[in-house]
């Protein structure tokens, strides 16, 4: 299944290169197969949730949901206040202690959020989902795209 | 008990006799227990300082690498913090991180290898960037990431490239400036290194060094600081280890004071035999001056009344004669005893002598007081030899040594034979007797001065003996020596040897000063 995808990677980067590259950008000079597995890897795991918080100091408030993501499907909407997640309270926190949230939860993906709206406390239960191959390949090609040379690309 | 031992070695010093064995043994007891206690302190005190010297260098050790496990965990961490500042620095600047921004980041940083920049707003813009050369199948990774104002870097590296930066914090900073290896006896600075597994965490004792492991903090923990430290108390072999040396300069010292009180005991004992034979030498001399004075003054008496008849007369006259002669023989010997002993000797007079005529004036002069023993003289003389250069006074006197000797250990068989014969290379002269004989035991001893062979009856007869000691000293003189073949109960045989043509060089003949030098 790799294999099949990496070709399609390759091709891909066949098509994108010649327009995409401009001359003088740095080459990344592993192999594009390499760089596709090392991209998997890093992003392997649980880690979209799909919602962008702002930081209010203090406390966190949702400020963009995206689409057809987690935190879309868990019924969290814009403006809601991020009062705690998995028993970690978030009412003076930062975005980077939210994030850490995230990813400390990136194993079982489970999250329990309590969020201020509108006057009232709000109970969502939510899972992270992993990034989706679109996304994945998405990320890919665009790096293919951006610094591999076609000569690098055709190893 | 202390004082018991005192009395008793005071009395030992004040005592002038033979100093019995415990006295002289118990001063060089007392030395081995001094240096055997010396010995336990030394050994004791190099065992202390070998276990002091190990637990300083052990701690030494663990300090040396715990210290530069955390200098190194500080160093990785602001190492990382710096990555992670100069990135957020990139996204201040910049309005969008681009792959060129990342790329640099991952150039600029030695240590890492591939970074991923995923912004909080779209997972699916995401960037990658990785840095040359291409990954090592089995290159040790590891995984890190931070969290940015817009979205998170997640990025791996190489820890041993990261720590292969950090060589100044892995550097052992030495305690001491200038340290005196000598003093210290450990090593300074400690061998700091760093280990790729750590396998044994903790102290580990090495053939004469300590090392400590310390683990770095995570995510590093797989790799730790070593620190080696020498010194020279640990488990050094043979005379490298203070302890076994004290041992064997202890047991000498113990071996050397043996046989110091092997060697006193040794002098002490032929000092204390030669004082009693001195004092037996005087109670002799002035036993032997007395016998013959009382005859001597007993005649002179006996003289003096008026009714003795022409035989009496002559017979008593005969007597003191007799006497005379015999205490000028005895003051001889003791007067060239006491020249020889004051190395005063006069030379000798070495003179043409007929060895026959010799012999035969001697024994004619003493013959009365031969006689008067009741002993016979039979005369056995080789016409053959002819004229030597001898001392004549000496050597008549050493012949008179061995005829005095013969009647003095005599037997029932009262008879002396006086032989003189040549043969190729000497002029001998052999006194035999029919006498008590000696033991083997005393042979060998029976010229030492003032011995005298340990016969039951020895009391009961005169002597100085010194006699033979002269003997063997005049024969020295002349260049000869003095043999004997004894058979106990049967009889001895004295045989005077004097080389041949000895005439031709008086000059080189020792003095009786020079013999008793060799003596």
């Amino acid at each position: 299944m790799f294999h099949s995808v990496s070709k399609a990677i390759v091709v891909a980067a066949l098509v994108t290169a010649a327009a995409a590259v401009s001359a003088d950008d740095p080459k990344c000079s592993a192999t594009a197969r390499e760089c596709d597995q090392q991209i998997r890897q890093m992003l392997s795991g649980r880690r979209f949730f799909g919602a962008i918080v702002e930081d209010t100091k203090p406390g966190l408030v949702i400020k963009q949901i995206t689409a057809k993501s987690p935190a879309d499907a868990a019924g969290l909407k814009n403006g809601d206040r991020l009062i705690a997640i998995n028993n970690k309270s978030l009412t003076q926190a930062s975005a980077k202690e939210y994030k850490q949230v995230l990813a400390d939860a990136r194993e079982t993906g489970k999250l329990w959020i309590i969020v201020w709206r509108r006057g009232a406390y709000k109970k969502f239960e939510a899972r992270l989902e992993p990034y989706s191959k679109e996304q994945i390949e998405k990320i890919i090609s665009a790096h293919l795209a951006h610094s591999h040379t076609t000569t690098a690309g055709a190893q | 008990m202390f004082d018991a031992i005192l009395a008793k070695l005071s009395a030992v010093s004040r005592r002038g006799g033979r100093p019995d064995r415990v006295s002289i043994l118990l001063p060089f007891l007392i030395i081995s227990i001094g240096l055997g206690a010396l010995a336990w302190r030394s050994y004791h005190l190099s065992t202390n300082m070998e276990r002091g010297a190990s637990a300083l260098a052990g701690q030494y050790a663990g300090y040396a690498a715990e210290i530069t496990a955390r200098r190194v965990d500080a160093a990785v961490r602001a190492e990382m913090s710096r990555a992670t500042e100069e990135w957020q620095q990139v996204e201040r600047r910049g309005a969008e991180p681009t792959f060129v921004a990342l790329r640099d980041w991952v150039t600029g940083h030695g240590w890492i290898v591939s970074a991923i920049y995923v912004p909080d707003d779209d997972p699916a813009s995401s960037v990658y960037a990785a840095e040359a050369p291409a990954l090592k199948k089995n290159a040790q990774r590891l995984t890190r990431e931070f969290f940015t104002s817009t979205g998170t870097i997640r990025y791996t590296y190489d820890p041993q490239r990261l720590l292969a930066a950090q060589h100044n914090a892995i550097r052992q900073q030495p305690l001491v400036r200038k340290p005196d290896r000598g003093a210290l006896a450990i090593q300074q600075p400690a061998d700091v290194t760093l280990v790729s597994s750590v396998r044994a965490e903790g102290m580990e004792k090495l053939d004469d060094a300590f090392a400590f492991t310390a683990r770095l903090g995570a995510p590093l923990d797989a790799f730790g600081i070593r620190a080696v430290v020498r010194t020279s108390y640990v488990g050094g072999r043979g005379w490298q280890n203070q302890r076994v040396v004290s041992l064997w300069v202890s047991l000498l010292a113990l071996i050397l004071t043996g046989i110091g009180a092997v060697l006193a005991l040794r002098g002490l004992q032929k000092e204390s035999e030669t004082m009693k034979l001195r004092a037996a030498l005087i109670a002799n001399v002035s036993h032997e001056l007395r016998t013959p004075l009382a005859m001597i003054r007993l005649g002179a008496e006996t003289l003096k009344h008026p009714k003795l008849n022409e035989k009496e007369r002559r017979d008593i006259e005969d007597q003191i004669l007799r006497e005379v002669l015999l205490l000028s023989h005895l003051v001889e010997n003791v007067l060239d005893v006491a020249r020889i002993q004051n190395d005063s000797a006069k030379a000798l007079a070495f003179t043409p002598v007929h060895p026959r005529e010799l012999i035969r004036n001697l024994v004619s002069t003493y013959e009365s007081w031969i006689h008067s023993k009741g002993f016979t003289v039979s005369l056995h003389l080789d016409d053959a030899v002819g004229e030597q250069m001898w001392d004549r006074d000496s050597v008549s006197r050493a012949l008179l040594n061995l005829i005095d000797n013969a009647i003095k250990y005599s037997s029932e068989d009262k008879a002396i034979d006086v032989v003189l014969r040549q043969t190729e290379t000497d002029v001998v002269i052999e006194v035999r007797d029919r006498g008590i004989g000696i033991d083997a035991k005393d042979a060998a001893k029976i010229f030492d001065p003032y011995y005298r062979a340990r016969f039951s009856d020895t009391t009961t007869r005169r002597g100085a003996g010194l006699g033979l000691t002269l003997v063997q000293q005049i024969l020295a003189s002349h260049g000869g020596r003095v043999e004997v073949d004894s058979v106990p109960g049967a009889g001895s045989t004295f045989r005077l040897l004097f080389p041949r043509g000895l005439s031709g060089a008086p000059d080189e003949v020792p003095s009786l000063a020079n013999a008793r030098e060799a003596f």
